[in-house]
């Protein structure tokens, strides 16, 4: 047999594409790290880059900036992979954290530990964001169920229903909390990477990273889902252990983004789409890709949030969803008029 | 010889009432057994509880002497395959893709693919006249095409029983023959056991060693062809009139319903 131009997937060779998203992730983040009223000359880049610095230029891009892109990194990543998990496991590519109500959930979690126990970036932080996920997603997959199963538009709506009550709480607490108890409420409601410390993106690695791997093991058994659970199951998967541990692990990317960065929606629903048209649907591709295009997707958003009004900075969530919300009517009407 | 698979009185119902009643089969090897019956008669129900789906009300199933609930999944997978639902066509899935998925349980969990694993999906779409299409995705293709690459799949699991609900149900007649052909070749080769629910009356009867027909959750009948196909079974099963001969050319039973002769309401 003679060696065929695309892969397995019948799509482009992957070594480039993965080749590609990593350049463009390395170019967005350089081009956030070079963005901002203060001006860093390469030299000085590099220079701060490879040695550190005292200089003014140097503290800039190394306390702020690098942080905010890494930061952009992580949250664009977990937030694409999460909605790539969502979707495998509800066999709906309309599912996205935030569109299910799961971001929400994640926010009061946060905003309970914020409110009640510490502000500032608590490690409790994520863990409760996580419980807030996992709560809101499993109200929403219960609400959505019918004996028939679960239709992918009733679980957009009943997302939308349960989104609108967190809402609802979460504008509650803000208002209620003593003044100052959450600093930059707002801007953390519409999404925002402005908070990008070190400590910040310390706090959030370790949750991204562990979510991320275990995705990724998870792989063949999402690949399976796309089956049908029926079919998964007699094809020999372990359906409900793949399931929970799927939604878990998406709850927890989800939750612990949303602990840091606040709303940002859409990212995991444009970015699974873009993903698969580049590598195809197998997980074990999709997964990294869906990272390194919601990596570099997000800290574009982010340098597009910050250079966009000459008065002040956008929220990143206003940019990603005013690309977003487009996006998902184009694949509503695309899914509705197929079924 | 023992059969592979076999269900002794099995009973189930979804709600109060009941779907299957009482149902006895045996899956021999190297036999291909047909489950007919009119829409509604449980055949679908049956073949979930032969695959573990759902688990019988009373009775007892046993796969190689073991019930199929209390397998792992995998080992399960690896005797057993079945053809069922359609697949999904949400998201870009390409032909070859999706029939490897068929050697999951083959596999490490994170489906590292060996020259064996290549081979059986090479096989797997060449027996079903998909290769040519094994790069397009699955919503690009025709719902007959669509078919052929889920018994494909189910080729490619390498399981000594299969279970196949309506596989022929949207293939044309050339794919509908090719389809019985594979099976018999699979039968012969390999002594796969299969059971083929079907409404393909007459071409069971050239293909099928046995035929059990279901009517309202029983067995009505069971049997060899000759036996099973009679003008007051099919009568009974469908409420069709129908007359039953030879075909000249094979010596195998044909079935034809008659022109004008008003369906009997059962």
């Amino acid at each position: 047999m003679t060696p065929r131009a695309r892969s397995e997937d019948g799509r482009l060779r992957p070594g480039p594409v993965f080749v590609l998203l990593g350049f463009a992730l390395a170019a967005s983040m350089a081009l956030s790290a070079s963005t901002g009223p203060v001006a860093i000359p390469p030299r000085e880049f590099l220079d701060a880059l490879l040695h550190g610095g005292a200089g003014t230029p140097a503290r800039v891009l190394l306390s702020l900036r690098l942080p905010r892109a890494f930061l952009g990194l992580l949250v664009g990543g977990a937030l694409a992979t999460s909605g790539v998990a969502f979707q495998a496991l509800l066999r709906n590519p309309l599912a996205d954290p935030y569109i299910l109500g799961v971001s929400g959930g994640a926010a009061v979690g946060a905003l309970t530990v914020a409110l009640f126990l510490s502000a500032g970036a608590s490690p409790l932080l994520p863990l409760c964001a996580f419980f807030g996920a996992a709560l809101s997603a499993l109200a929403v997959f219960l609400l959505a169920r019918r004996k028939s199963g679960v239709s992918p538009e009733r679980l957009i709506l009943m997302g939308v229903v349960v989104g609108a009550f967190l809402n609802a709480v979460i504008m509650l607490m803000v208002t209620l909390s003593p003044p100052g108890r959450i600093p930059g409420a707002l801007y953390w409601l519409m999404g925002d990477l402005g908070l990008g410390t070190p400590r910040r993106v310390a706090v959030l690695l370790p949750y991204v990273a562990a979510g991320v791997v275990l995705l990724f093991l998870l792989s063949r058994g999402l690949d399976l889902l796309l089956l049908g659970e029926q079919a998964a199951f007699q094809t020999g998967l372990s359906v409900e252990r793949v399931k929970t541990a799927t939604y878990l692990t998406a709850s927890l990317l989800a939750g612990s983004v949303v602990a840091v960065s606040g709303l940002i929606g859409f990212v995991g629903l444009i970015v699974p789409h873009g993903a698969r048209a580049l590598v195809g649907s197998g997980h074990r591709r999709l997964l990294p890709a869906a990272f390194l295009l919601g990596g570099a997707f997000l800290v574009l958003s982010d340098v597009i949030a910050r250079t966009a009004s000459p008065s002040g900075e956008l929220p990143v969530g206003a940019v990603t969803a005013l690309a977003g919300a487009p996006f998902f009517l184009y694949l509503l009407r695309r899914n509705g008029g197929k079924s | 010889m023992n059969p592979l698979l076999s269900a002794r009185k099995v009973s189930f119902g979804y709600g109060a009432g009941d779907v299957l009643r009482d149902v006895s089969i045996d899956l021999h090897p190297g036999e291909v057994t047909i489950l007919l019956g009119p829409n509604g008669s449980g055949k679908s129900t049956l073949i979930r509880i032969l695959s573990g789906v759902l688990p019988s009300r009373a009775g007892e199933v046993l796969l190689c002497g073991r019930p199929p609930r209390g397998y792992p999944r995998r080992e399960m997978a690896r005797l057993l395959s079945v053809v069922g639902q359609d697949p999904p066509v949400d998201f870009p899935m390409t032909v070859e893709s999706f029939v490897a998925l068929g050697r999951f349980p083959h596999q490490g969990f994170f489906g590292e693919t060996t020259p064996e694993d290549r081979e059986r999906v090479r096989q797997a779409l060449a027996e079903t006249d998909l290769y040519g299409l094994r790069d397009r995705t699955l919503s690009t293709i025709s719902a007959g095409e669509r078919q052929r690459a889920t018994v494909a799949r189910a080729i490619a699991q390498g399981a000594r029983v299969m279970l196949l609900d309506e596989p022929t149900a949207f293939l044309d007649i050339r794919h509908r023959v090719a389809f019985y052909e594979i099976v018999t070749r699979m039968k012969e080769a390999c002594g796969i056991a299969a059971l083929v629910a079907s409404h393909d009356l007459s071409l069971c009867a050239e293909y099928g060693e046995r035929i059990i027909l279901l009517a309202e959750g029983t067995v009505a009948s069971q049997g060899t062809p000759v036996e099973v196909l009679t003008p007051g079974n099919v009568q009974a099963a469908y409420g069709l009139a129908v007359s039953c001969d030879r075909n000249p050319a094979t010596g195998a039973i044909r079935v034809t319903p008659l022109r004008g002769m008003p369906a009997k309401n059962r």
